[in-house]
């Protein structure tokens, strides 16, 4: 019975470890050391912020914080341009290719900075721990495999399977290409 | 098959009697060890860890109500961060309702059921095994997830769409959910054992008319189980559903129901109450009888308002949900239907009353605790009836009025029975006597600390403190009764303190109780404490409600049972003529590894669909060892 205990507790323990840590009130500087993302020449790739590093990249790895990426995503209309992210005005965001870098720094950057031919700036619109989570909402959803820390459905009507059921191209019958 | 090859018969009747304790106790008994501890089926082993296991999570469900007194004690705590308070408030009541109060009563049932109807062990013994692994992993799960920050935080009720995949991220409810399936598959487990433990396996002659009361409240909160649990089955695994594989089952957008949820939940959660209550009514019925010295008055009344308040059970979940807008119908309906259960509820308080009244009540520690929950069931009865009708409700919704009321019916309602209960039967399960003296002090400081916590959650709620709240302002007004409400509370838990130490001390110093020290009426109290692994040297017959008053000299007993392999007497429903003589199964370890199949089935389901079908390859190994035929012949007429 001990060892079933240990392996129950290995099991939860591996699956676990922050993956459902929630602080609902980051600290101020750890909030003003997010933005420090070092950039490459072009706005592609790059470093993330050394906090980042330094707490496990929870806006790619925690539930919480891909959550609220998600209801970013919802809140500041993404769905407008990139549909549910098999894109319309504004490219797919679930069919692999990337315009510019699939890396989280690119993505924040691009939402972050805005890019060429119409995705606006949401610098001063939300924060950079708000941006980092729509980062890294926008990387789960077009995962090849689904981490169990993505989210499932909303409770809406469904424009394609929930991201915790990758991979993501497969939620789209035909790929609209740009 | 020819009698030629059938193996060895002894019966009990060929053997002289200090032949024969020795031969069943070698059919009966548990090996030593840690297999033989794992493999045991006796009724009274695993009654006992149940016991222990519930009273485990109770003391750890009080470390977490002390906690959130701790938080609340004064405006603008910072003890408990609000994530972690929502945590604390869903796993104290998540915990107390499903790993200790149902499972509590379904311990003492299993423990004490076969010894009052007389017979050897419970039906389906492997099924009881099988439960209390269910049992304990659903409570090891749920905290190992607190532990790890994963802990629900949606209530104990885990409303969608809160609890749903939009708002409720990560796999807290889902934690939730699967802890729901393991404590409903071990109650179902638990209940259909009791069901025809007390329908087949009652001693010749204990006719429906001579049940115990405790025995028949069980009957009717196990069918209670049978009833209830399956709609929050369905509730919960239609959650896990709709966050892991996306089902819509509670998505309006998708043609699905958010108030589906309630109802099915309070379908299976108004019921929960009486499942919790109902057991406490029979506890309180056997006390009251002993500690009076006469029979309780009233018994076909006691038991028709058992029978009654089970079948109102079904028909006032709605109550819960007045504040979702129903139709004024509906609410009408529901609010005379809840009055109703007014009526048993009187009709057993009267009859307690009739029967201290009648007899010469002894003031030990049981009945003190009976003395206790009058007073204070009475008062959440009381709140009750406010709470039912609509206009009240709407006011009081969501408020610490809701949190006193149901508090009242809970702890005064079945934890003061409970304990006067373990106050009652602990000389019969572990050999010795509890202090009288601590016992007197354990219900003292429970009754007023009771009272003085809760009473003035009602003048909160009043005041408009709403439920569920990690914290409140200084400008509310609300400081000063809920730092009394936490002292009190302080009060509250060394009584339980002090039971638990009284308890654990007796095991060790307790005075030797004997078989029967409380001259107690019923088949339990005719055997040793503890009783042998094969309960009764012979099944007693039973011509009355009270056996071993109305019978003082002998009890008279069956023979011609079976030594070489455990067999017990299986009788009619109604009038307990005896029919076969029925194989009782062995010890099997078959159940832990169903069970830990079960469970790795149900932790892995929570994170891919695919465990289900992987999972069940296991579980079907398990069950087709469990199953494997023995050869034995089937049982004889």
């Amino acid at each position: 019975m001990r060892a079933r205990h240990l392996l129950l507790a290995a099991c939860a323990f591996l699956v676990a470890c922050q993956r459902e840590q929630r602080d609902l009130r980051t600290d101020p500087p750890v909030a003003e050391a997010l933005g420090q993302v070092a950039v490459m020449p072009g706005g592609i790739g790059g470093r993330p912020a050394a906090i980042d590093r330094a707490l496990g990249h929870p806006y790619q790895t925690n539930a919480y914080q891909l959550n609220q990426g998600k209801r970013l995503w919802d809140w500041f209309n993404c769905s407008g341009c990139h549909a549910a992210g098999g894109g319309a005005s504004g490219p797919a965001l679930t069919d692999g290719s990337w315009r510019y870098g699939p890396d989280m720094v690119s993505i924040f950057v691009s939402i972050r900075d805005g890019r060429p031919n119409g995705m606006p700036a949401f610098r001063g619109k939300l924060t950079d721990e708000q941006i980092l989570q729509l980062s890294g909402y926008v990387q789960a959803m077009g995962a090849e495999t689904a981490s169990t820390a993505a989210p499932s459905r909303n409770d809406t009507m469904q424009a394609r399977a929930s991201e915790n059921r990758a991979p993501a191209a497969a939620a789209f019958p035909k790929q609209v290409s740009r | 098959m020819s009698p030629d090859s059938l193996p060895p018969d002894i019966r009990d009747t060929d053997l002289a009697p200090d032949v024969l304790e020795p031969e069943l106790e070698r059919t009966w008994r548990t090996p030593r060890g840690l297999i033989g501890a794992l493999s045991t089926v006796d009724h009274k082993i695993i009654g006992r860890r149940y016991l222990v296991t519930a009273f485990i999570f109770l003391a750890m469900g009080g470390v977490l109500a002390m906690l959130m007194r701790l938080q609340l004690a004064r405006p603008e705590n910072r003890v408990l961060p609000p994530d972690l308070y929502d945590q604390v408030f869903t796993m104290h009541g998540a915990n107390m309702m499903f790993l200790f109060a149902v499972p509590v009563m379904e311990a003492v049932a299993v423990y004490l059921v076969p010894l009052m109807v007389g017979t050897r062990n419970v039906a389906f013994p492997r099924l009881n095994a099988f439960s209390y692994w269910m049992y304990l992993a659903g409570g090891f799960t749920l905290w190992t997830a607190f532990a790890l920050d994963m802990g629900p935080d949606v209530g104990w009720f885990a409303y969608v769409p809160l609890s749903g995949p939009e708002y409720g991220s990560g796999k807290r409810a889902d934690i939730w959910a699967q802890m729901i399936t393991f404590t409903e598959v071990s109650a179902m487990a638990v209940a259909v054992e009791i069901v025809v433990t007390v329908l087949k396996q009652r001693a010749p002659g204990m006719s429906l008319d001579r049940i115990p009361l405790f025995v028949w409240s069980m009957l009717v909160t196990s069918f209670l189980i049978i009833m209830a649990m399956p709609a929050i089955m369905v509730a919960s695994t239609s959650l896990i559903l709709d966050r892991l594989v996306g089902t819509h089952f509670f998505n309006p957008a998708e043609g699905g129901d958010v108030l589906l949820w309630q109802h099915l939940f309070w379908f299976f959660g108004h019921p929960e109450v009486y499942i919790v209550f109902l057991p406490a009514v029979g506890m309180v019925s056997t006390i009251i009888a002993t500690f009076t010295r006469r029979p309780t008055f009233g018994y076909l009344a006691l038991v028709m308002a058992l029978i009654a308040t089970g079948i109102l059970a079904f028909g006032l979940w709605v109550h819960h949900m007045f504040a979702t807008g129903l139709p004024r119908l509906g609410e009408s309906f529901f609010t005379a239907s809840s009055m109703s259960i007014a009526i048993p509820a009187g009709v057993q308080i009267f009859c307690w009353l009739a029967t201290l009244w009648l007899g010469r009540p002894v003031y030990r520690t049981p009945l003190l605790f009976v003395l206790a929950f009058f007073v204070t069931f009475v008062i959440g009865g009381l709140t009750g009836v406010m709470v039912a009708s609509v206009p009240l409700d709407t006011q009081v919704h969501d408020t610490y009025f809701v949190v006193a009321h149901f508090h009242y019916v809970l702890i005064g309602g079945a934890v003061f029975p409970l304990l006067g209960a373990i106050y009652y039967w602990y000389p019969k399960i572990v050999g010795r006597m509890m202090s009288e003296r601590l016992g007197r002090w354990v219900v003292g400081l429970l009754a007023i600390g009771f009272n003085l916590t809760f009473f003035p959650m009602h003048l909160l709620g009043l005041h408009g403190m709403t439920r569920r709240v990690y914290t409140y302002q200084v400008e509310m007004g609300w400081g000063g009764l809920n730092l009394f409400v936490s002292l009190s509370a302080v009060l509250l838990a060394c009584g339980f303190a002090l039971f638990f130490f009284d308890a654990i001390r007796s095991s060790w110093i307790g005075e030797p109780a004997g078989d029967d020290p409380w001259g107690g009426p019923t088949l339990e109290w005719s055997t040793t404490s503890p009783p042998p692994p094969y309960n009764f040297r012979h099944i007693p017959i039973v011509r009355s409600g009270q056996p071993l008053w109305d019978d003082t000299e002998t009890l008279t007993v069956a023979a011609g049972l079976r030594v070489d392999r455990r067999e017990l007497v299986v009788s009619s429903v109604a009038e307990a003529l005896p029919e076969a003589r029925e194989a009782s199964p062995a010890n099997s370890i078959w159940p832990l590894w169903a069970a830990i199949a079960s469970t790795v089935m149900l932790i892995s389901s929570i994170f891919s669909p695919w465990a289900v079908v992987w999972g069940a390859v296991p579980i079907a190994v398990a069950l087709i060892g469990w199953f494997w035929p023995k050869g034995t012949p089937e049982d004889e007429a």
